[in-house]
């Protein structure tokens, strides 16, 4: 999902004192008759003493810091936008502000559900994003598929960004996890590995090779029948 | 043998003042209302690095390769190019309600030189008798020399004059004004700064293709090209009695037909070209009616640039900043570089449109002011020095009466200090004194309002006591960096099905030691606090210290009070230390004199804090060599406010170079070029 960009664009301020490193986790569920359930995690836990500090700040480095208010409201008004999205429902969604992990959860019909959904909510929040990301599952073929393409925007983007805010993508990074109900029989992408069970694959990466289209996420993953 | 010494010490010290004279006669050449003047002194630069060195820095290597024009020419030395490096030069600013003009004034060692790199590049010149001259593209930038001197003049033309519905008339401007219209007090005290016609006797550049300088009798014009607006029906109907070109153009055709009719002494445009005021409103921000008016402005800017830098040179000002006594005790042979500003609060009426800050007059009571830059041996020293009103000075005088508090330093340990701030005030004074600043900041906008406001801030406060409370001397002493273990929560995935889970970890934080110290005579408010805090649970309390809890900060503060004294610091031994009076201070008298002598102190030491920062902090080791690296070559800062003396409070920064560098001019260059090939090696 394109939740960097949501990173990257919409909390600058809260990013740019960090030295350390954040987490984005993307799990998927699907079930054989291609319906399942998304959680999104975004974990600022590691620099939580820094976002603590920040969010005592009206801005920092011109970039506006939101309050806790704020931060809540849009959480409640992406959850109110999933909630009347078609194919969506069971939404969920907390904010942990001692340890700053912010995690959003909802299920979802069908794959394709959530192929619009994310550049919807994205524009929610008044981030202009590319869809450059796609989910389809053939149920007859048992075939999950994970379409990416790098996106220039993504670059455009991150150069506009002041160095000390660029830093703290460094050491940034983005987990996909797609877990199944069969095993799985093989995968496309090298970089991605496969559970102990055989029916979760797992693809860990630094977010800057995203953002700078280094590293490549899609994913042709092909159950047994 | 005596008469032959005599003849030659003569003959130096006329030589001397022969040079110091002609140094002077270009300051004469600066009329005595600039509203700012910058002198460097070449002599003062050469000395600690000669020409040659210079020539062979990356500096000097790219300036002459771009002078030169890649070494077209076959310069290889910064001495070629017509200026003497030895020679004192000027830069400075003047200004009046509807121009502003920026110029750089030098002497000149060979006119021919200074002809030939004009050549090297493609810029032509005119040339009329012994003075050249060279017009900017837009026209509003013109450059003469001679065999004397050299002068670049920038002009540019103030808004709000060109907002003024009389003047948009006379020159008829067409863009809509956006601006409001607040050129009613401006209206009296307007004026053209072409008054000296007949100075302007040189003729107008080849290049200057879209301006011509002509006499006018009466009714000067304007004529520009005309961009043909939609549907309005813009007639131009200017006339002039007598035209007379003052130069012809070396039988170059103009490139844009472009005629701007010097003024006698005023402009009395009959012009119909203009369309009503009414007819503004009709206007849709077309770009061609902008640009219309540019040309219009920049050709007006670039009559008043050539004729204030032809008078220049024809004659020297009746009164030149000579004749200012507070420039000239400005002047320190010993500086290499000097800024003066005439009045601060002038420059920022020139500069800082008044609508910005509506009325509110921030530099009130300041006048003028200077900096100079000492490069030496062992330092680099900038000193800076401000005269305010006697109003403001005897604010300041009260405000400053208050000095550090000696006990201080009883607290400090120089082996492990970094660095430290300290400042002192009068509480109590700056109580009583701050409503009336902010009654005479904003007084002339909001009167009743802040009247009343001051008036109820003095109501509400009790000056004394609160002065008594905290007095308004504060240090605080940097002591390094130290790491603390916090925890964390990070996402952890089993390997059976990749479920995840929040785990908790730990790292290391880097965090800055310090100690922070401010005087009290009064301190049953912070008793109060102290009990209400431990009430609360926010405060612990140690055995005659306390530690402030901050749930979400990896921080601890330690606080204690003692002889007058509240103490805040991120180390508990240390706290012990202080309250059982076992603190080992250890202080020069160098630092204790900065500390105890001046309102305002600080210090800071690069060296000492290479090899204190974790690796953690900065990500890799080899970028902490790198940090350490730079670190270790840096000098030690010192800033320090000054005694006042009468109306005038000065300050100075100063940094210590390294010992392995011969003077300050050279360290900065090899900080520039070590800048210059990090840049290069990350392209």
């Amino acid at each position: 999902m394109h939740y960097k960009k949501f990173l990257f664009i919409l909390m600058p301020a809260i990013l740019c004192c960090f030295s350390s490193c954040f987490q984005v986790i993307e799990e998927i569920n699907v079930t054989s008759n291609g319906s399942g359930t998304v959680t999104l995690t975004v974990n600022l836990s590691s620099s939580k003493a820094k976002v603590a500090s920040i969010m005592l700040l009206d801005s920092i480095n011109g970039y506006k810091v939101p309050t806790k208010q704020k931060i809540q409201q849009e959480m409640d008004e992406v959850v109110v936008y999933l909630k009347n999205s078609p194919g969506i429902g069971n939404v969920t969604k907390r904010v942990d502000f001692v340890n700053y992990i912010a995690t959003v959860s909802f299920s979802f019909q069908n794959i394709s559900n959530i192929n619009n959904i994310n550049q919807r909510v994205l524009k929610k929040l008044k981030v202009n994003a590319v869809s450059n990301s796609s989910y389809t599952y053939n149920t007859t073929s048992n075939i999950f598929q994970r379409n990416y393409a790098h996106t220039t925007q993504a670059v455009l983007q991150y150069n506009k960004l002041k160095p000390e805010v660029k830093n703290v993508f460094k050491e940034a990074t983005y987990t996909s996890i797609y877990r199944f109900d069969r095993p799985v029989v093989s995968m496309s992408n090298p970089l991605a590995k496969t559970s102990k069970t055989k029916r979760a694959v797992m693809l860990n990466t630094g977010i800057l090779g995203l953002i700078n289209g280094k590293t490549n996420i899609s994913n042709k993953i092909i159950l047994s029948k | 043998m005596n008469y032959t010494i005599k003849c030659a010490a003569a003959s130096i010290l006329l030589s001397v003042a022969t040079i110091q004279t002609e140094a002077q006669d270009l300051a004469r050449r600066i009329p005595s209302n600039a509203l700012a003047v910058v002198t460097v002194k070449g002599e003062q630069l050469t000395q600690l690095m000669s020409v040659e060195e210079f020539n062979r820095t990356f500096m000097g290597v790219a300036l002459i390769d771009k002078l030169s024009n890649k070494n077209k020419g076959g310069m290889n030395s910064l001495d070629q190019f017509g200026l003497d490096p030895n020679a004192t030069y000027y830069y400075y600013n003047q200004s009046n309600d509807s121009v502003t003009y920026n110029c750089l004034l030098a002497p000149v060692k060979s006119a021919a030189q200074i002809d030939e790199v004009y050549k090297l590049h493609g810029k032509k010149f005119e040339q009329n008798g012994e003075l050249r001259s060279h017009y900017s593209k837009d026209s509003t930038g013109i450059t003469l020399w001679n065999e004397k001197m050299v002068l670049f003049v920038l002009a540019t033309g103030n808004s709000k004059y060109f907002s003024r519905p009389e003047v948009r008339e006379r020159l008829g401007l067409l863009a809509p004004d956006f601006s409001a219209p607040s050129y009613a007090d401006a209206v009296a005290d307007s004026s053209v700064v072409v008054t000296d016609v007949d100075t302007v006797a040189y003729g107008a550049p080849a290049d200057a293709a879209d301006i011509v300088v002509v006499e006018a009798d009466s009714a000067p014009q304007i004529v520009i090209d005309q961009p043909k607006p939609k549907k309005s029906a813009v007639k131009s109907k200017t006339k002039y009695k007598k035209k007379k070109s003052i130069k012809k153009r070396s039988g170059k055709k103009p490139k844009k037909k472009a005629v701007v009719v010097v003024p006698e002494e005023d402009y009395a445009v009959d012009s119909t070209m203009v369309a009503t005021d009414s007819g503004y409103d009709n206007y849709t921000p077309d770009s061609s009616l902008y640009k219309h008016d540019d040309k219009i402005k920049n050709a007006l800017a670039g009559k008043w640039a050539y004729a204030m830098a032809t008078a220049s040179f024809s004659k020297q000002p009746d009164s030149s900043i000579l004749d200012n006594k507070d420039f000239v005790k400005s002047v320190d042979n010993k500086a290499e570089m000097t800024v003066w500003i005439s009045g601060a609060e002038d420059l920022m009426n020139t500069y800082v449109p008044q609508s910005i800050f509506k009325g509110v007059n921030f530099l009130k009571g300041y006048g003028s002011a200077n900096a100079k830059l000492y490069l030496e041996d062992k330092s680099i020293r900038l000193s800076t020095a401000l005269t305010v009103s006697n109003e403001m000075a005897t604010v300041f005088n009260k405000l400053n009466k208050r000095k550090l508090n000696k006990k201080f330093l009883n607290y400090i340990n120089e082996d492990k200090m970094i660095g430290y701030m300290a400042y002192a005030m009068d509480s109590k004074a700056y109580l009583e004194e701050y409503p009336k600043l902010v009654s005479k900041m904003y007084g002339i906008v909001l009167n009743d309002e802040i009247n009343m406001a001051t008036d109820l801030f003095s109501l509400l406060l009790d000056e004394e006591a609160v002065s008594k409370v905290l007095k308004g001397d504060a240090i605080f002493v940097f002591n390094g960096l130290s790491q603390k273990e916090v925890t964390y929560t990070a996402n952890e995935y089993d390997e059976d099905n990749f479920e995840t889970k929040e785990v908790t970890k730990t790292k290391q934080e880097t965090l800055p030691d310090f100690l922070f110290m401010t005087s009290s005579e009064d301190t049953r408010l912070f008793d109060k606090l102290i009990t209400y805090g431990i009430k609360k649970n926010v405060v612990i309390g140690h055995e005659k210290y306390f530690e402030l809890k901050m749930p979400k900060s990896p921080m601890t503060v330690f606080f204690a009070i003692k002889d007058g004294i509240i103490f805040f610091g991120s180390d508990a031994a240390e706290m012990e230390q202080i309250v059982n009076n076992r603190y080992t201070a250890k202080i020069s008298s160098i630092h204790k004199k900065i500390i105890g002598g001046n309102n305002y102190a600080s210090y800071f030491s690069a060296k000492k804090l290479a090899g204190k920062i974790p690796v953690d902090a900065l990500a890799s080791k080899e970028k902490m060599d790198k940090t350490n690296k730079t670190l270790s070559e840096l000098g030690d800062i010192y800033l320090k406010s000054l005694p006042a003396k009468g109306n005038t409070f000065a300050g100075e920064v100063s940094m210590e170079i390294p010992a392995n560098q011969k003077n300050a001019l050279k360290y900065i260059m090899s900080l520039l070029e070590n800048l210059d090939t990090k840049k290069a090696d990350q392209q």
